[in-house]
């Protein structure tokens, strides 16, 4: 196995049970991400993309198959080993930004290094190059509901960069956005890729977003369809 | 470890700052708590209250003399022989010059008019002997003097004055054909005794036709606490057919006739408490589905489902522990001291007031954090199965 | 009703929310329908006694004796139907903690004057025929087992025998029932007569009287006549309706009605909150159907109807199930062997119910259907 391959799926299978009927999202599905790697994946709705990135993000359990994160099996941990292992390794951002609304913009950031054990005042200097990072020092005892959109995704970037994993995990990250403000967001992602060597894997319906990945992967009925759009 | 309880410790954080979003919620599984408690307490407060007095009442060092089975001094009833005969027992206390130190008593019933609903009640009216007042602790006239033997004079206790009407110093009263005189108030620090009026007992035993006969005795004990002595002289003894018991061990007997109210009042809260349990299920599903979100957040982020378990579970016991505050402070403010009387053992009515004490505050706690306890537990467990991928599922 | 189904639907979306609520109301029925029981078992001496029937007790005191040779003097007062005399016995049956209400009285009058308790002719002539025969209540010859035929020992707290005794021999002669469910069935009657000639206290005082009159309005003047009679004598005489002397007798032990009144109300009011913020959340979170429903053409009156029916259906359901519940308990405390007055759950109770079914329906649902009323379409499908 190559050192840089960071992710690999081997013959991912994912099935429900909804009744009578058996859905078939994925059927023997392989998939490598590199290192580094900005990866896009694109579908209609119900293409089963979402579900890709949940088991990327050890959130879902493939059927059948094996996940391969950096030289080790995911798919057979427990929920709390996962749950760990997302703490050290995974940055999630979501399409409707998930802070907490009784937390401030500092204390949101905070929150995955509670799971370290760093002390206070490393906590303290983390969170402040993270909002640094996204530029929003200034905004660090804002409520979430005193921000705007924009400014919401990037404490949620943060919180999700905080703990410096090596993957971040997007969900939509500008659905729910205006263009502009989605641009800035997207120019973020791919200065973290860039500069910060993050590997990101973003799930969007927006060929415009896609453009900022390094590669984009279509899939269509549980398999990728080789469409390979110019970054 | 250390990681463990700080995971626990912010959720916990986290779900009681997110209270105020529920507030109505919140507040009716805290009414409701608060109810359940303050019900517990009242009932309990009325039966520690009257428990409390009758056992003020009695002490070890004084042994109560009554005729065997009377089970009050009202039934009891013995003749001047009789309280000449038991007045020689040995183990009772001699006085300085050598006589035994007893009192004979009787025991009559007068009406009095009930402040609190205008209708005529039992109040006891004790004949007594100077000697008597020699065997009550803490006995003080607070207000007049004391009878003087041989006239229609009485002294009454603060108890009487407090619940009944015209009993007040300086007023006649009439019994019958005959007119007495209140020219005294007394306290006996809060017993049972203050529910009773005193007056000379030879005068009573002549205004009410008893004759020579008594119903009571009250005697010293050379030892407290040791009846033996008065027992075994009273078996030994075919004439006398008689109880000997210490006076503490009487009062204590009588002061559980409202045990059967302080269970009366479990039974009632439990019952309540389930009610109010299911307002706080109702409380917490709803919690735990409004907060389902954040939880599923907090999981992607890596935090374990034990933290959201613990949090939920926090939160309920915070709310019914608030709950149980509450409910006690009011059932302190409301009932704690309030002066009521009933019906006592003798037919008469026993002043007592409502006692909330420390124990029963921790019993009304307990109730409380039991109704929180199973009131979070499942909501707690659904809390931490909520599926991770929530957190990506849209919707505010 | 055209839209039962979608109300039925609508209540039953989140069937543990449902089951919640219907509990919650069902404890505090059962909670109302007992405790209205007990309270009526205790009022029952009040609301049973007799208008036409007085009582004579001593003035300083009912526990207070009156000499027996009043009995005659009370008979020949003008409009008196008959006059019995009571004495409280302080009867107990084997241990001094079982004690019970015993009276001796003059079987024949008694059984006059107190026509409510029934017993046949034959067991009457039965009882007036054996000196040492007593008459139990039906309650009381349950709790300690008695048959008709057996002969008990019964001691007495207050008198004892000339001897020395303080126990009786007794023939249990008859048991009585109530005309009334809710008779006192908790007393035993023996003969006077008995009691006069072998206690030793002294003999000839009676405790109190019972008297009827020919008519209620007779009362005024029978009292009147009586009091008379003894005034200024050693024993005066206080005469008053039973109905008086019964409820101040209650009085003595406390406000029980205030006490169980006030924790029904307690009860009423924590479902209240409970079910009424239940409620005014469920609406909101339809908010969005009831948008849809209202651009379908669903007036605002209609909805504003089916979210009240629902909250009254809550409370139909949780209150009948709680009072028929209260019916189980009550049975319960009837059949359990302690000298308890015997609860009734009657009609009464039910029609009670069914008011605080729907005052509690409607208080919990008007809000959350007010809201429903006035919910605009555009903010309802608008908010996501």
């Amino acid at each position: 196995m190559s050192d840089d391959i960071l992710f690999d799926l081997r013959g991912i299978s994912k099935k429900f049970v909804k009744g009578n009927d058996t859905i078939t999202v994925f059927e023997n599905l392989d998939m490598s991400i590199a290192r580094g790697d900005f990866l896009a994946i694109m579908g209609p709705s119900g293409s089963g993309k979402t579900t890709l990135l949940n088991m990327l993000g050890g959130v879902d359990q493939p059927t059948s198959g094996e996940v391969v994160f950096d030289g080790k099996r995911v798919d057979t941990l427990s929920e709390n080993q996962l749950a760990a292992w997302r703490a050290n390794n995974v940055g999630f951002i979501f399409q409707f930004y998930n802070l907490m609304p009784m937390l401030n913009a500092e204390r949101n950031v905070e929150l995955p290094l509670l799971l370290t054990r760093l002390g206070r005042g490393q906590r303290k200097k983390n969170v402040a190059a993270a909002l640094e990072l996204v530029s929003l020092s200034d905004r660090a005892k804002h409520m979430p509901k005193e921000l705007s959109g924009g400014q919401q995704q990037r404490v949620a970037i943060a919180r999700a960069l905080v703990s410096d994993p090596k993957l971040l995990l997007c969900d939509e990250p500008t659905g729910d956005l205006d263009r502009q403000t989605a641009d800035e967001i997207l120019e973020m992602l791919t200065l973290l890729n860039r500069d910060y060597g993050k590997t990101i894997i973003m799930v969007t319906h927006d060929p415009e977003a896609a453009k900022y990945a390094k590669r984009t992967v279509h899939l269509d009925k549980g398999e990728f369809v080789a469409k390979e759009l110019a970054a | 470890m250390r990681g463990f309880f700080s995971q626990i410790w912010t959720v916990v954080v986290m779900n009681v700052l997110s209270l105020p979003r529920r507030l109505w919620m919140s507040l009716a599984a805290i009414f409701a708590v608060s109810v359940v408690v303050a019900v517990l307490l009242a009932f309990l407060a009325m039966a520690k209250g009257f428990e409390q007095t009758l056992a003020g009442t009695g002490t070890d060092r004084i042994a109560i003399i009554t005729r065997t089975g009377s089970q009050s001094e009202l039934n009891s009833s013995m003749s001047r022989d009789t309280v000449n005969l038991v007045a020689t027992a040995p183990g009772i206390a001699r006085d300085a010059g050598g006589d035994p130190v007893y009192s004979a008593e009787l025991y009559v019933i007068v009406d009095g008019i009930k402040r609190s609903n205008q209708l005529k009640a039992n109040i006891p009216m004790r004949g007594i002997s100077p000697r008597g007042f020699g065997l009550r602790e803490q006995l003080e006239i607070v207000e007049g003097r004391q009878f003087e033997p041989g006239r229609n004079e009485i002294v009454v206790g603060e108890g009487v004055l407090r619940q009944f009407e015209g009993f007040e110093l300086g007023r006649e009263i009439r019994f019958g054909k005959t007119n007495w005189e209140v020219v005294g108030v007394f306290s006996t620090g809060g017993s049972a005794f203050e529910s009773e009026l005193w007056a000379d007992a030879p005068t009573v035993q002549s205004q009410f036709q008893r004759g020579s006969s008594f119903q009571t005795v009250r005697l010293r004990l050379e030892t407290p606490g040791d009846v033996q002595p008065i027992l075994e002289f009273v078996e030994n003894d075919p004439q006398l057919i008689l109880d000997v018991e210490t006076e503490a061990d009487f009062f204590a007997n009588q002061g559980r006739a409202l045990t059967g109210i302080a269970i009366f009042g479990w039974i009632l809260s439990v019952v309540m408490g389930l009610g109010a349990l299911a307002g706080a299920l109702n409380t917490m599903y709803t919690s735990v589905a409004a907060r389902a979100r954040e939880i599923a957040t907090l999981r992607a982020i890596g935090f374990s489902n034990i933290s959201a378990f613990m949090g939920t579970l926090a939160e309920s016991l915070l709310l019914s522990v608030l709950g149980g505050l509450a409910g006690a402070i009011a059932a302190w403010l409301f009932f704690d001291g309030f002066s009521a009387s009933t019906l006592g053992a003798s037919f008469t009515q026993v002043v007592f007031t409502f006692e909330l004490t420390p124990e029963l505050f921790r019993d009304g706690i307990v109730l409380a954090v039991a109704i929180g306890l199973i009131g979070g537990l499942f909501p707690a467990w659904r809390a931490a199965r909520v599926p991770v991928v929530t957190a990506f599922q849209g919707g505010e | 009703m055209k839209d039962v189904y979608l109300i039925l639907k609508n209540l039953t979306r989140k069937p543990l929310r449902l089951f919640l609520t219907v509990f919650a109301t069902f404890i505090a029925f059962m909670i109302f329908g007992t405790l209205t029981a007990f309270q009526q078992a205790f009022d029952a001496g009040v609301d049973l006694a007799a208008d036409d029937r007085l009582v004579v007790v001593n003035k300083i005191n009912f526990t207070q004796t009156l000499p027996i040779a009043y009995v005659n003097r009370v008979r020949a007062v003008e409009d008196v139907v008959a006059v019995t005399h009571l004495n409280w016995f302080g009867g107990y049956y084997q241990e001094p903690r079982a004690q019970f209400a015993m009276f001796a009285v003059d079987a024949e009058n008694f059984l006059t004057v107190y026509d409510e308790l029934v017993i046949t002719d034959a067991e009457r002539a039965a009882w007036i025929a054996n000196r040492q025969g007593l008459i139990a209540g039906k309650s009381i010859a349950e709790s300690f087992g008695w048959q008709a035929g057996e002969r008990i020992p019964v001691n007495s707290n207050i008198f004892s025998q000339r001897d020395g005794r303080t126990d009786w021999d007794f023939d249990v002669v008859a048991i009585y029932e109530g005309a009334d469910p809710q008779t006192d069935t908790n007393s035993v009657y023996f003969h006077y007569e008995y009691f006069n000639e072998t206690q030793s206290f002294g003999g000839d005082f009676i405790g109190f009287m019972g008297v009827r009159t020919t008519d209620p309005e007779r009362n005024e003047a029978v009292i009147a006549a009586i009091d008379d009679l003894f005034a200024n004598s050693p024993a005066e005489t206080e005469t008053v309706p039973e109905k008086a002397f019964n409820k101040a007798f209650i009085e003595q032990i406390g406000n029980l009605s205030l006490i169980l009144t006030s924790v029904v109300l307690a009860a009423f009011f924590v479902i209240l909150v409970i079910v009424g913020n239940s409620m005014i959340l469920s609406i909101r979170e339809r908010t969005r159907e009831i948008g849809v429903m209202k651009t379908l053409g669903f007036t605002s009156g209609r909805i504003f109807r089916m979210v009240l029916v629902e909250s009254l259906l809550i409370a139909l359901i949780g209150g009948m199930l709680g009072v028929a519940a209260a019916g189980l308990m009550v049975s319960l405390v009837n059949q359990a062997p302690i000298q308890l007055p015997v609860l009734v759950l009657g009609g009464s109770v039910w029609t009670q119910a069914l008011l605080y079914v729907a005052v509690l329906g409607f208080i919990t649902g008007i809000v959350p259907a007010m809201n429903a009323l006035r919910l605009n379409i555009i903010t309802a499908l608008s908010r996501s």
